[in-house]
């Protein structure tokens, strides 16, 4: 409704996307930690990817109770007698709540050399770590009178989401050990492969669907929007690193390090322009 | 009333349980913004944020040409996507009545409620005020919950010169809004969603209640004001 007097802002601003960015990279930073117990090729990373996962979930959770208009209330989403459990915002704190204490405890284990606690809580955490992509892309899904967030692809895009962007950062502290390189590179690879052909048919089913939808995939394809997520978030970001790293250069540490920054920002992309994206045509209602 | 219930939040039809409702008659509408002038004093609803508020659309083409007023305001849906999104019941129905209600103490603020309202009903309120301290929560209507259960009608209703906004109980046969539903062709927004909303329309074409092509081409200088509205007003 071009005409009408009364303006519409988004309710979830760029700080929700960057939020999107450091947990997914958190989360499968943990998850590398814990392979270190069980592929040789990873134990390098043990302590240092588990080192930024902390601190990238430090960061998030300030990201988080920041964008609140009501920061210091935050504690209200532990007060049991206020959970509302059919909100994937209930669940996500309870995750994240989880994941920071299971991380803590790790952390003390890992210290003590206790090899099989530390081993038990890697499992547990990595568990709770996969279950904070799957709740953020539930956050979106069930908006269903917002297009693009409103498909079962949202978790599942996330969780690939997480792999590509946590193998990205990974790779940079890597170093020069090549049998870890080789695996990262896998992981690149086969994540920014399932990123891809996500994308694909989230953008067949906007392009194919009602008003909002179709007006949705306008927004999202052309203009500024448009450079954000087809430019940089699909071909500079997804399919330019995915071609890297097939071609005899993205085998050599230079080319998986160049593909890793190019995901890294690819990742960001994606995740503000679906943020974005499925707030825009509201605005207008 | 014998209309499937897919939720077991929703009030519509239930015997012993009122479920209010508004009737909106959009051929009685003037467009003079009575209500969102009484709404705002009645809630102390600060500079541009709206409880209710009356866009309007010019249609046709010279000479057939008119302006279509729609009044909107929080539909009280029988099945409200923005209850069940806030993590902490902030935001909940009364189940006598179906208001849908904030509880401004509760609120974090996380604009969950916000993102899941298909009809842009809620808003966040700013960081001063001058005479009420809600503050940096958010709002919207309440269906005037305060007046109604001392029997009075809403404060949009009353001051309606067209007596264009009818309230009511919808399960009572005998209510005015309940023998408008039941004779009358009425259409309620976005019905696709599920939301079950429950402030219906007379006379409204949904060609110009839905996204209007003009989101391709928003005038200039709308986009203009939007602008310097979004710069005041960041959420
Ligand atoms: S109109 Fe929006 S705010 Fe009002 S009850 Fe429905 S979903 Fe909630
Ligand atoms: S902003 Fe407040 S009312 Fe809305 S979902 Fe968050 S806590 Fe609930």
């Amino acid at each position: 409704m071009g005409d009408f007097n009364i303006f519409h802002h988004m309710p979830w601003s760029s700080t929700y996307s960057i939020y999107f960015f450091t947990i997914g990279i958190s989360a499968a930073l943990f998850f590398m930690s814990t392979l270190s117990w069980y592929r040789e090729e990873f134990k390098t990373l043990r302590s240092s990817a588990f080192y930024l996962s902390f601190v990238l979930l430090a960061v998030s959770g300030l990201l988080l109770i920041g964008d609140l208009s009501k920061p210091a209330r935050f504690l209200n989403i532990m007060n049991p007698a206020y959970l509302n459990f059919t909100s994937p915002l209930a669940w996500g704190g309870l995750n994240l709540l989880s994941f920071g204490a299971v991380s803590v405890a790790y952390f003390f284990m890992m210290r003590k050399n206790d090899e099989g606690l530390s081993r038990k809580l890697a499992v547990l955490g990595s568990l709770l770590a996969l279950g904070l992509p799957i709740y953020t892309g539930f956050d979106l899904t069930v908006h269903q009178n917002r297009p693009v967030w409103n498909t079962p692809l949202m978790p599942i895009l996330f969780v690939a989401l997480s792999l590509v962007s946590g193998a990205a950062v990974a790779s940079f502290l890597a170093g020069t050990n090549e049998k870890l390189l080789v695996m990262l590179r896998r992981f690149m690879l086969w994540s920014a492969g399932a990123v891809a052909a996500m994308l694909i048919s989230l953008l067949g089913t906007t392009a194919y669907g009602g008003t909002g939808q179709e007006l949705t995939f306008m927004f999202m394809t052309s203009g500024a929007l448009g450079g954000i997520f087809i430019g940089v978030g699909i071909l500079l970001g997804t399919a330019a690193p995915i071609l890297l790293l097939l071609a005899p250069f993205g085998r050599q540490q230079g080319g998986v390090m160049l593909a890793a920054l190019l995901l890294l920002v690819g990742g960001m992309a994606l995740r503000y322009s679906i943020l974005v994206g499925g707030q825009i045509v509201q605005t207008y209602f | 009333m014998s209309e499937l219930r897919l939720s077991s939040i929703e009030t519509r039809g239930v015997p012993g349980k009122r479920r209010y409702a508004m009737v909106i008659d959009l051929r009685r509408c003037i467009g003079c913004d009575g209500c969102m002038t009484a709404c705002k004093a009645e809630f102390d609803v600060p500079v541009g944020v709206f409880r209710t508020w009356v866009p309007y659309k010019v249609v046709g083409i010279y000479p057939n040409v008119r302006k279509h007023f729609m009044p909107r305001l929080c539909n009280h849906c029988d099945d409200p996507p923005c209850v069940r999104a806030c993590p902490v019941g902030a935001t909940y129905k009364v189940e006598d009545g179906g208001f849908v209600l904030q509880h401004y103490d509760r609120c974090i603020g996380c604009k969950a409620c916000m993102a899941s309202c298909p009809y842009n009903a809620r808003f966040m309120l700013p960081k001063s005020r001058t005479y009420t301290d809600i503050t940096s929560v958010v709002d919207k209507c309440t269906f005037c919950h305060h007046r109604v259960t001392q029997g009075l009608a809403p404060a949009c209703v009353v001051t309606c010169i067209g007596r264009a906004r009818i309230f009511g109980d919808l399960n009572d046969p005998a209510s005015e809004v309940a023998r408008l539903v039941s004779t009358l062709p009425t259409q309620v927004l976005r019905p696709e969603e599920g939301t079950k909303p429950h402030v219906f329309y007379i006379g409204l074409d949904r060609n110009n209640s839905e996204f209007g092509r003009a989101v391709y081409n928003p005038l200039d200088v709308l986009e203009q004001d939007r602008q310097a509205f979004n710069k005041n007003h960041q959420g």
